[in-house]
Order: structure tokens, then C-alpha cells, then sequence
């Protein structure tokens, strides 16, 4: 490596980051390496104790049998909690599959929406900065924030939302009390609060895009939807899987819109896995339960999120 | 409510003169936030006086087990005082988190023996040591509008329709029958007057978390309890079964439309808004109820025993006793005299205020907090008539499941009431489920141990009546 930025210096003539580099004391080159590991160190210390030493540590959990509610002594089980889960436990699959559905539509409709509010923006012209910021709005509340203004929109006996929707004369649904409305309650709070998220995301993206090849595309006659279709979708691939996978990632794990809107009801209508997995592990105290349906889920997730990635590059390019 | 006002709200009870000194310690106190957690602003110039800085952690309040234990696992003294729900007592003194109160207790009465026995005996001790001052009695009572019950043109209406006196409902068919009957469009009528948005006959608490509680009312009133003597669950029994579709049929044909969302504050309101004909609530709620600042309609209200269910001939009525709060200090406590100080003034010397005032959510829990004078926001035959209802209630109450994994049973079993009540699932196979549930929560947590004390749970029941 020194050999290398030895030459660069020479080609480089004096000027340039690689002359600079070039011009450091020696002894400072020679010892890089360990300084660059001093560096990082601190990171590293703090990813080992609050990332890595958690899930070795809960992975250890997942095959004990841990209630603390009776006893603090952990019982060995080997793989019977993760047995448990796939055959014995008649509310954890029903709840993963509320998640999916959490996940899917909202997902799908934060994307569509957002494509659409990006799209705007981006014709704004000097408006633009404004509507960004207020965009920003609903991002920056905390989520538990939103969940209480959601209980205060959806009221049906004094809520704003029922008001307006009488004004034009609809009679609004019991929007958290009925179980086939509240998940989708659920899911208009999220759309509210993440939809300028991902907006703003891609209309950072669409800024990005080289207007002459555009340009040259029109000439050749390509219309509004073949440019968006061919055009627009493949150049802002990277950025769309991503914003799908941190959404995706962030819809699966809800929690606090639901603790305070609905609680899990009514009956089970909202009972996700994010929720469950909580009542497991911080209501009933059943640790390596709660640690074995957590792993599943990661699991779950990882190979779901391969495979939409692997979909998407598929479909998008 | 600010501090200010708190210390407003008690200046007739004046600071005394005489009080222990803890020179400048801090006594951390963990409850649920809200009403209840006033109780101690209060007393903050007492605390003052006394040397005592008080920090509060307040926790949402079905929150207050997980917040606690976690607490009490990972075995800090961060938190000297806890106040709890006593159904929990025997989860958190087996285990070793709570300090034993005798020495205490020997040192500076608390007068235990002027708390209504069935508090004394469930609340607070756990094999033979007491752990626990009480801070709050818990226990349903029915509350309805008088006026409208009274009213000539609802008699008549009544009269006309079911052929029969309209009366408080004495059992739990009553019941359904006047919701019914008191369920009106907006339009329609209700005292002669037009109602400008729909009343209702009755209200249930609908949320997830203490539905269950509701729905052990009507089905208590049958006389079967949680398990046998075995650990077998009782709750998918045929009785159990009409109970909950009782209570199904509460919710579909005489509740507000969004009640699957009614918590206590909703279920409250719904009264005190003069949205609801009557609801079975917490016998704090008469207090608030007949404060004009927080309620429409002061002076309205009438109360009674629960509807029962009759059995053989005679009709038996039953009260849940849900929550409660007591006050426990601390095994690794570094400032336990001065957190008992704390929990022996609330529990002992200023209970009558504590209990009495509309400020907080404190029921009584002695019996000499049961004088109609301490109830100034009542009106004096009204003061009478709630406290005599409250010992009522009292004497038919009905407990929660006070052994380990008390918040298990209780979660499986408000599951299967919420998917009944919603509609997702008949209340024969959601019963059904729960008792499933029961059996793997016992089977889990060691049946044997569980069964055992199951058995001393029955017996203390057994000793203060709550089982006959």
C-alpha cells in the first residue's frame, strides 16, 4: 500500500488528497492500521454489547424454558419452544399473518401514494422546499404520538373524522371497535405518518434522473408512461428496494400504534406478531418463548425480504 | 392536575406538627399514572416536612406488572415503593421482591384490623407474612340513572311494553331487557324530551385487557369459581357459556356502537355524558359521578347490587373485585423507613381523604372510611345510599385469581371474552379455547405447584365468604 501512494504522489505532481497523504510522517503511515482499529473500536465495543451479545444471548434463551413469573430458574428444552410455536400455539400464526397483511398493504400503498405525492413535488418549483418540511411533519412525531391522535380521530362518538364524514352525509365505521376496520385503522395511521417518507425519498431519487436521456427518449417518440415504465422504474431501482425493505422492516415490527389504539382487540383483530411476541415476553415473563417466536420472525422476515428483493430486481429492471 | 391544586384540594386537613425526620432522602414510587398517582401530591407538604423527597415513575396502567417485575428482575434499588394490584401479590412476595411489613408494622400501627376483611385477607400477606398496606378497595357496583328510571313517561312506556313494573334489573335478563328498553335513535323520545344523538340502554368495558372482568360478573353469579379443586377450568361451563352470551347480547342490541374501544375512562364518560341508561363500573365512579365539575348529571344517579342469576330458586348476585392497589416496599429498598412512612400516612392516616375525594380513584377499603359525612360531594341520603350499596357489593364480591401467572390466566380468558363480544368467534368454542389455554398456562408453569396453590387460594376465599 505505501509502495502504491508512493507512486501516486510521484504522478500526482505535488497536488491532490494523495499528496497529502504522501506528505504525512512516516511513522504515522506505518502505524495506520492499528490506529484505523483504535478508531473504530468504540463502534465496534458498542455493537458487540448491544447488538451481538443480545441475540447470542437470546438465541441461548430460546432453549430454555425461562417463566419468571413462577420461577427465575431456567429449564433446558433444546428446540421445544421453537416446536411449540409451529404446533402448539393457536394465536402466533394468525398473528404473523396480520403482520403480512400490515406489511403488504402498507407497503404497497405508501409506495403508490408516495410515487404519486413525489411526482408532485417535484413540479412545485419553488414551493417545494415548504411542502417538503411540512411533508416532514408527520415523520417526526413519535409514533406513540400519532397512535394517540389516532385514538382521538377514530372516536366515533366525538371524533373529528366521524364530524366530517356526516357533513357529507357517510356514516363513518366503528374505525376501532369493529374487527374487520381496526387493522385497517391500524394501517391508516402508518400510511399517514410514513407515506411523506417515502415521498420525500423518492422525490430526491427523481432529481437524480439525467434529463437527457429523457430528452432523447421523447424525440424518439417514447410517450408519458413508457418513459415512466421503462425510464424512470429501472433508474430508481436501488433507491425503490430500499425503501420498500426499510418500510417493510418498519410495518413488521409496529407496536406502539397498536399498544394504544386498540390494545390487541378487539378480540384478536390486531394482534400482530409484534404485539404478541411482547405480551409473551414482557406480560407473562415467558423469556424463551418469547425468544423463539422472535427468531422465527427473523427468519421469516430475512427469507420474505430475499425473495421481494430478488422479485423486485426482477420485475423493475 | 398541577401540583398547586393537589396541595389546595387537602388545605382542610392540616400538615401536623410532629413528624419523623429522613433528613433529605428520595423515595422513588412506581404506580400507575393518572388520578391515582394525586394521592401523593397531596400529601407532598407532609413529605417535605418529613425530610422526604419523592421522585414518581408513573406507568400506563396495564402496565403496572411488567413495568414492575421488570423492575424487581433485573434487582436494582432504583424503586423503593411499588404500588400494584394485589392479584400479583403472590407473584412478587414468593419471589422474593417485596419486604416483609411485620417489624414494621409492630413498630407503627397501620390499624389493619379496621380493613374490611376480605382486603385484609387477599391483599396483602402471602404465606403468613404481610407485604402489603392497602391503598385502594376495588369492587363493581351498579350505577343507573335515577331520573329516567323514575321518570312517569318511561314507567308507562315500560309498563305498556313488557307488561311489568321498569325497576332496577335484578338479574342479569333484566338487564338486557331495560338496556333495550332505554336504547333510542336520535329523534326518538327519552323523558319527553327529543334526543338529538342516540342514547343508550347500557355500556360494557369492551377493551382488550379487563373485558374478562364484566363477563365474570354475570358468570360468578352462577356460584362456580375460576378452577375446581384439581385445576380444572370452570370457565367453559354451560353456565359460563349463557354468561358470555349474555353479555354478547349486552353489546350488540344496547351498547354504543365503538364500546369494543371502552376502557374505564370511555365507559365512565359514557354515564357521566349522558350517553348511557347504566353500566357496572368501579365504585369510584359514583364520587366522580357526583361531582358537577366532571359529571352532567350530579344528583341522577342511583345505585345497586349487580343483576345476579337464579339459582334454585334464590338469586344470587356476584361483584368482581378487579385491581385494587396496595402500596409494598422494596426488598433492596436503600430508604425503606421512610418509604413505610410514606405508604402507613396513605394507607392509614389520610385514607379518609384519599378515598373520599373525586380527585382520585380510590375506593374505600376500611371500615371506618364508610361514614356518609366524608363524602361532601354527595348529597347526604345519596352518600347514604352509595356507601350502603358499596358494602353491599362488598359482601357479594367476587375475587380475581390470586396465585402466579394470575396476568396469564387473566389475558387468555379477556381474549376469549373480546373475540366473543366482537363477533369472531361463538362463545362455546372461544370459552373452550380459554379453558385450552388455562390447562397449557398450568401445564407450563408446574401443575402440581399450581394445584397446591390453587387449594390455599380457595381456602382464604372460602374464609372471608367470597366463596360459598
Amino acid at each position: 500500500m505505501a509502495t502504491t501512494r508512493r507512486q501516486g504522489t510521484g504522478t500526482a505532481a505535488g497536488r491532490g488528497p494523495a499528496a497529502l497523504v504522501a506528505r504525512l510522517p512516516r511513522p504515522h503511515r506505518t502505524s495506520a492500521p492499528l490506529f484505523a482499529w483504535l478508531m473504530v473500536l468504540p463502534t465496534v465495543v458498542v455493537l458487540l454489547a448491544v447488538t451481538i451479545y443480545p441475540l447470542i444471548y437470546s438465541l441461548r434463551e430460546s432453549f430454555y424454558r425461562i417463566e419468571l413469573s413462577f420461577s427465575p430458574i431456567p429449564h433446558w428444552v433444546g428446540l421445544q419452544n421453537y416446536v411449540d410455536a409451529f404446533t402448539h400455539d393457536p394465536r402466533f400464526w394468525p398473528a404473523m399473518g396480520r403482520s403480512f397483511y400490515l406489511v403488504g398493504l402498507g407497503v404497497a400503498i405508501e409506495l403508490i401514494l408516495g410515487f404519486a405525492l413525489a411526482l408532485v413535488l417535484n413540479r412545485l418549483g419553488r414551493a417545494r422546499t415548504v411542502v417538503t418540511a411540512l411533508l416532514l411533519v408527520p415523520v417526526m412525531i413519535a409514533p406513540v404520538a400519532v397512535a394517540i391522535e389516532g385514538v382521538v380521530i377514530f372516536n366515533n362518538s366525538w371524533g373529528p373524522l366521524d364530524y366530517l364524514l356526516a357533513q357529507i352525509g357517510v356514516h363513518g365505521p366503528v374505525w376501532l371497535g369493529d374487527r374487520s376496520v381496526a387493522l385497517n385503522s391500524i394501517l391508516l395511521a402508518d400510511v399517514w405518518q410514513w407515506t411523506p417518507f417515502v415521498a420525500i425519498i423518492i422525490a430526491a431519487g427523481l432529481r437524480t434522473l439525467p434529463e437527457e436521456q429523457y430528452e432523447a427518449a421523447a424525440v424518439d417518440g417514447a410517450g408519458r408512461w413508457q418513459l415512466f415504465r421503462t425510464m424512470t422504474l429501472p433508474l430508481l431501482q436501488p433507491l425503490i428496494i430500499v425503501t420498500v425493505l426499510i418500510r417493510a422492516m418498519d410495518i413488521f415490527k409496529t407496536f406502539d400504534t397498536i399498544y394504544v389504539m386498540t390494545g390487541g382487540g378487539p378480540g384478536s383483530a390486531t394482534e400482530t406478531a409484534s404485539f404478541y411476541t411482547y405480551l409473551q415476553g414482557l406480560q407473562f415473563f415467558s423469556f424463551g418463548y418469547a425468544a423463539a417466536i422472535s427468531y422465527i420472525q427473523l427468519i421469516v422476515i430475512t427469507v420474505v425480504a430475499t425473495l421481494l428483493v430478488r422479485r423486485m430486481r426482477k420485475g423493475l429492471g | 392536575m398541577p401540583l398547586k391544586a393537589m396541595i389546595a384540594a387537602r388545605k382542610s386537613i392540616p400538615v401536623p406538627k410532629h413528624l419523623p425526620n429522613f433528613h433529605g432522602q428520595t423515595v422513588t414510587v412506581m404506580g400507575d399514572g393518572g388520578h391515582n398517582m394525586n394521592v401523593f401530591g397531596f400529601w407532598m407538604p407532609e413529605w417535605k416536612k418529613a425530610g422526604i423527597n419523592l421522585k414518581a415513575i408513573e406507568v400506563p396502567f396495564a402496565d403496572v406488572y411488567s413495568k414492575e417485575k421488570a423492575e424487581f428482575i433485573a434487582g436494582t434499588s432504583a424503586v423503593d415503593l411499588v404500588v400494584f394490584y394485589p392479584a400479583y401479590i403472590g407473584d412478587f412476595a414468593s419471589n422474593g421482591y417485596l419486604l416483609p411489613l411485620d417489624s414494621y408494622i409492630k413498630k407503627d400501627n397501620p390499624h389493619l384490623n379496621d380493613v374490611i376483611t376480605a382486603f385484609r385477607k387477599l391483599y396483602l400477606g402471602w404465606a403468613g407474612h404481610t407485604y402489603a398496606l392497602p391503598e385502594d378497595g376495588d369492587v363493581h357496583i351498579f350505577i343507573y340513572r335515577k331520573d329516567l328510571l323514575n321518570n312517569p313517561a318511561e314507567q308507562k312506556a315500560f309498563k305498556a311494553k313488557y307488561h311489568k313494573k321498569l325497576t332496577v334489573p335484578k338479574t342479569w335478563g333484566d338487564y338486557l331487557r331495560v338496556g333495550q328498553f332505554f336504547t333510542r335513535r336520535a329523534g326518538q323520545k327519552l323523558a319527553g324530551k327529543t334526543l338529538t344523538r342516540p342514547f343508550y340502554g347500557c355500556a360494557e368495558y369492551g377493551q382488550r385487557g379487563f373485558s374478562w372482568a364484566w363477563f365474570a360478573d354475570r358468570w360468578a353469579s352462577s356460584g362456580q369459581v375460576y378452577f375446581d379443586r384439581n385445576m380444572k377450568p370452570e370457565i367453559d361451563s354451560p353456565q359460563a357459556i349463557a354468561a358470555l352470551r349474555n353479555m354478547v347480547a349486552a353489546v350488540k342490541t344496547c351498547s354504543p356502537p365503538d364500546v369494543l374501544n371502552f376502557g374505564y375512562d370511555q365507559l365512565r364518560d359514557s354515564l357521566l355524558k349522558k350517553q348511557t341508561f347504566m353500566v357496572v363500573q368501579w365504585t369510584d365512579v359514583p364520587k366522580k359521578g357526583a361531582d358537577s365539575s366532571q359529571s352532567e348529571v350530579a344528583g341522577k344517579l342511583g345505585y345497586a347490587l349487580l343483576p345476579g342469576t337464579m339459582v334454585g330458586g334464590k338469586l344470587i348476585t356476584r361483584s368482581m373485585m378487579p385491581v385494587g392497589r396496595v402500596l409494598a416496599i422494596t426488598k433492596n429498598s436503600k430508604h425503606a423507613d421512610a418509604a413505610y412512612f410514606m405508604a402507613k400516612y396513605i394507607s392509614d392516616t389520610v385514607s379518609r381523604f384519599n378515598v373520599s375525594t373525586p380527585l382520585d380513584g380510590l375506593d374505600p377499603y376500611r371500615y371506618s372510611q364508610l361514614k356518609p359525612q366524608y363524602y361532601k360531594e354527595f348529597k347526604p341520603a345519596d352518600a347514604r345510599s352509595y356507601l350502603a350499596t358499596v358494602k353491599g357489593v362488598l359482601e357479594h364480591g367476587f375475587p380475581e385469581i390470586y396465585i402466579p401467572g394470575a396476568a396469564q390466566y387473566e389475558d387468555a380468558l379477556d381474549l376469549a371474552v373480546n373475540k366473543a363480544i366482537s363477533g369472531q368467534e361463538d362463545p362455546a368454542k372461544a370459552l373452550h379455547d380459554a379453558a385450552n389455554a388455562w390447562n397449557d398456562i398450568t401445564d407450563k408453569l408446574d401443575r402440581k405447584h399450581q394445584t397446591e396453590l390453587w387449594r390455599n387460594a380457595l381456602k382464604q376465599y372460602k374464609s372471608v365468604g367470597l366463596i360459598k
